[in-house]
């Protein structure tokens, strides 16, 4: 059940990436609607956390190739926006939340110049929008977990992109959290913007996004939400692994060298 | 008595110039958790710098920080290949090459000892009691000074400059690398410049300091001043504080106990950290428990 | 050439006292290192060899002389000092790992360097030996310094091979040890002593700054020659062991020169000789394997051209048509061919290439797996049709017969493949 669009936001073609030597997302071919809110399911290990990254461009394909805008990554890094796992920075580093979220502003600064108030602005407008002007100047280590997503939010806003692609936004949040973060994606994809989560709850999946991507190391389903979530579909992504593809998996790991590789 | 002379403060003045310029970049080495590595670094550049004192003669210059420039490019390298082509874990690549390099310098020292004036000693914990004899002296006879005073000069300055103009840059890479690389600023090239400067910090100060007790100036101040602060600017400047008073309690201590200055620097730079812990540490009074009860804790098992 | 018969002859006793000494520290710090290694905490090591600096210096000052008791015993607790000290560091503040065991190093290092340039200024005449300790002199090994570092060096043997158990689950699965009851903390408070011991007398050899190769470059080299624990020890040991010699021979024949340094030269030669030539494992070992799967993929694709031709009504090709099917590959055709031509798959007519029966049944299976491939990814996975063929491309040649069988019963023995193509059975005829 794989709906393609013309004229998408994101084109994913015949897309492989392996870690580690072996393959973890099988020729994954997609297109997405630009303005909605995409949320991207699946297991633990099914490569949902690669597909990220492989559109980012922090991993490398094996195979096949991602067009953002209809260009390459390189030529639309500055519409795009990333907010990584919480758990990928320690939170012990010595900086405030208005620091972190003035991060945002630096791709768009260019080599050695420094941040000044047009970008204070931007960062303190953007942590208004996720409800913590209260902590402008909290050192990150005092933080609860939900705060800290905010934080990562905030940041991720004040790049000022156009595409969104957020790694488990919604995980150890508590409720209230999760509910006002939703609500925000919502805002920003009725402006327009274009919002991809990694979920890891097919509940709240149902309630939150517009478009669902179902991944079990290849791509499973891609469309509306209502027309991906079926019983027949999830079992396909959460009833375990392929046996086969776990086989062939072994045996290209039993190479040295990645055969899938060109 | 001690008094005020001049010999004293250019002695101090080099001192805490270097302590500063370790310091700086120091704490970014700590923030990206590569205290080690910087410690690799300083040994690995030992060979370059008994290179560097060959081709020159006795004319310690450019040559010197140029072969050791080229040897911290090259330990990284080296590094960089035995962990991805040949496939060996990361502190084993460390540790192997460091350890190569250390041992060629020594041997080097040895077998160029005709033509260089280094001794292993030295090379160890320098000797910054003979700065002011060093002198630098130009063609023309004028005398400009201590030359090591200015060598630290040079490196506290273009150190300063280093972090002033990258500062966003090295913040984020140390904070976020993955994020840093999306938003398309050059991380790696941002890790290699580190890395170069604390090359070229090391072969700078090494003959004050000495090549190792350079590692001592880069982990332990800041350390210290993150246990008192968790702000960046203050740390900052906290850390340089710090290095200025080991330098001058360093010199009289070693006048007092007659021995190495930059060995005093280093005693007195681990007593302030030591005395940090106690006092900003969790529990300020520690409880001896018997190994076999600690069952319940989780961190038993990291210890070493 | 005498100097190395008179070494090597033992000639000398004092001399066989070296060798023997540099053997057993060799052997103690080799194992103690492999199991740090395994770890993942290599560096350690390099850190309790700088910190029994200030130790050994007190052990001297106290004893007036170089006394292997005071020496030891001041290297242990100055070495058990930083060890705990870094524990306790480790739990009462947030400083990274990295931080804590780089200024612990550094700071007791230091300590180290000021007590040295303390007794340097004393003018004892002892102190010569002490410069030992940092970069090492293997020659200076006395008789009675032999007993007592001998000793520890068999203790710390005969310790790690009584319970290898114990130590390895330390290493691999301490929380499978914890909950089974093993006293882990014991067990790594053992090791902890082990290890301090194991520097304390290897740095007889090679020096403080140095120690670290001892513990870590035996076990990374033998790592590359096998996966079992005590070959793995075994093999580390003996690199340990004929560095420590070779090095000390050095000193002898050079006496100026410190032993350390040529014993880690000596290392990371054989280090680098594992990594490059391990079988499996080694870098070049890997590049052979990689060469022949390359060849046997393009062995594969040629098979698979003539196979396309029977499918069309060509009994044969000619080599031109074959060089044209695959341009800018002409001398990598030729190896095929001639490869091809040895495994009796094919035969060479003047310039036609023609299959031969055991070449038939072979060029099936591989346009078989290719098949089956495309089918499996385009029924199970969603794959659309026209993306499925690069994939299937390269995968066919490492699909082995027991993942055929499970294809073709997943599929159900299917005739024609996503792009209509016949799968083509061994009871089929072209």
């Amino acid at each position: 059940m794989i709906t393609q669009i013309d004229n998408p936001i994101l084109e994913i073609h015949d897309l492989i990436v392996s870690y580690d030597q072996s393959p973890v997302l099988w020729n994954v071919d997609l297109s997405l609607p630009s303005g909605k809110l995409i949320g991207i399911l699946g297991p633990n290990g099914a490569g949902k956390s690669t597909l990220i990254k492989a559109i980012m461009g922090l991993v490398t394909p094996s195979g096949g190739y991602v067009k953002i805008f209809d260009k390459t990554l390189e030529q639309v890094r500055s519409k795009i926006s990333y907010v990584p796992q919480r758990e990928s920075v320690d939170w012990n580093f010595p900086a405030s939340v208005l620091d972190v979220v003035m991060m945002g502003t630096y791709g768009k600064l260019g080599l050695f110049k420094r941040p000044g108030k047009k970008e204070k602005e931007i960062a303190l407008s953007c942590l208004d929008q996720v409800g913590m002007m209260s902590f402008v100047n909290r050192q990150i280590s005092e933080l609860s977990g939900g705060q800290q997503q905010r934080v990562f939010i905030a940041r991720a806003l004040a790049q000022e992109a156009d595409l969104y692609l957020m790694d488990e936004p919604f995980a150890g949040v508590d409720m209230s959290t999760e509910t006002a973060i939703f609500n925000l994606l919502k805002e920003m994809t009725a402006k327009g913007k274009t919002v991809i989560v990694v979920h890891h709850d097919i509940h709240s999946a149902m309630n939150y996004f517009d478009w669902i991507i179902m991944l079990n190391l290849h791509l499973v389903a891609s469309g509306p939400t209502d027309e991906v979530i079926s019983e027949e579909l999830l079992r396909k992504t959460y009833g375990g692994k392929l046996n086969l593809l776990t086989k062939v998996t072994d045996l290209i790991k039993q190479k040295d060298f990645n055969p899938l590789k060109n | 008595m001690m008094t005020f002379d001049q010999n004293a403060f250019l002695i101090i003045f080099t001192a805490s110039l270097i302590a500063i310029s370790c310091g700086l970049l120091g704490v970014f080495m700590m923030l990206r958790k590569m205290s080690m590595t910087g410690d690799a670094i300083s040994h690995a550049v030992l060979p370059g710098i008994v290179i560097g004192f060959f081709i020159s003669g006795s004319q310690r210059g450019l040559e010197v920080i140029i072969g050791a420039g080229i040897l911290g490019i090259l330990a990284t390298l080296v590094i960089d290949w035995l962990r991805k082509k040949a496939r060996v874990q990361l502190d084993a690549s460390i540790g192997i090459t460091f350890t190569l390099l250390f041992a060629i310098g020594i041997i080097l020292i040895n077998l160029l000892a005709y033509k260089v004036d280094l001794d292993q000693e030295c090379v160890l914990y320098g000797e910054i009691a003979y700065l002011p004899i060093d002198l630098w002296i130009s063609d023309s006879g004028f005398n400009f000074g201590p030359r090591i005073t200015y060598l630290a000069i040079l490196n506290v300055t273009l150190v300063g400059a280093f972090i002033t103009l990258l500062f966003k840059e090295l913040t984020l890479t140390s904070f976020d690398e993955n994020f840093s690389t999306v938003m398309g600023l050059p991380s790696k090239g941002v890790n290699l410049a580190l890395m170069s400067m604390v090359s070229y910090t090391t072969v700078s100060s090494f003959e004050a300091v000495g090549a190792i007790l350079v590692v001592a100036l880069l982990v332990v101040p800041p350390s210290t001043a993150f246990l008192w602060t968790k702000k960046l600017m203050p740390l900052i400047k906290l850390t340089c504080g710090l290095g200025i008073f080991i330098a001058i309690s360093g010199y009289y201590l070693a006048y007092i106990v007659d021995s190495s200055i930059a060995g005093m620097m280093v005693a007195v730079s681990g007593i302030l950290f030591l005395l940090s812990v106690l006092i900003k540490g969790k529990k300020p009074n520690f409880t001896w428990e018997l190994p076999w009860r600690k069952s319940r804790l989780a961190l038993e098992d990291k210890q070493l | 050439m005498e100097d190395f018969l008179y070494f090597f002859t033992f000639q000398d006793s004092s001399i066989a006292f070296v060798v023997i000494g540099i053997t057993l520290l060799g052997l103690g710090s080799a194992y103690v290192g492999t199991y740090s290694f395994l770890d993942k905490k290599a560096l350690l090591g390099d850190a309790i060899s700088h910190a029994v600096l200030p130790g050994i210096c007190l052990g001297f000052i106290l004893a007036g002389e170089k006394n292997p008791i005071y020496i030891v015993s001041g290297a242990f607790l100055s070495g058990a000092l930083a060890t705990f000290l870094t524990s306790w560091i480790r739990s009462n503040t947030k400083l990274s790992e990295d931080a804590i065991i780089a200024s612990i190093l550094s700071i007791f290092f230091g300590f180290g360097v000021v007590l040295l340039t303390v007794i340097q200024k004393s003018g004892n005449p002892e102190m010569a030996g002490l410069n030992q300790f940092i970069f090492g002199n293997a020659i200076a090994i006395l008789e009675e310094d032999l007993y007592i570092y001998g000793g520890l060096a068999v203790l710390i043997i005969i310790t790690l091979t009584l319970f290898q158990k114990e130590f390895s689950m330390l290493v691999f699965n301490p929380d499978f040890g914890r909950a089974v009851g093993y006293p882990m903390g014991l067990i790594r408070l053992i090791f902890n002593v082990l290890m301090i011991l194991a520097v304390v007398i290897g740095i007889q050899a090679i020096g403080v700054v140095l120690m670290a190769a001892l513990l870590i470059t035996p076990g990374a080299a033998a790592r590359f020659w096998t996966d079992r624990l005590h070959k793995l020890l075994i093999i580390a040991g003996l690199f340990s062991v004929i560095s420590g010699i070779i090095g000390t021979y050095i000193s002898f024949v050079l006496p100026q020169m410190p032993t350390g340094p040529w014993v880690v030269v000596c290392l990371s030669l054989l280090a680098l000789i594992s990594f490059l030539f391990a079988p499996k494992k080694g870098v070049l070992s890997r590049t052979i394997a990689r060469q022949s799967y390359l060849k046997k993929t393009n062995r594969d694709h040629l098979l698979k051209a003539l196979h396309h031709g029977l499918e069309n009504g060509k009994k044969y090709l000619s080599i031109e048509e074959i060089y044209e099917s695959f341009p800018y590959q002409i001398s990598k055709i030729k190896q095929s061919i001639d490869d091809l031509i040895k495994s009796g798959l094919i035969t060479k007519n003047q310039k036609l290439i023609i299959l031969t029966d055991e070449g038939k049944s072979e060029a099936k299976r591989i346009v078989r797996l290719h098949r089956l491939w495309e089918l499996y990814l385009n029924e199970y996975m969603n794959i659309a049709p026209d993306h499925v063929h690069d994939t299937a491309e390269k995968l066919e040649h490492i699909l082995t017969p027991e993942v055929e069988a499970l294809l073709e019963k997943r599929l159900n023995f299917p005739k024609l493949d996503p792009h209509q193509e016949n799968i083509p059975r061994d009871y089929d005829d072209l």
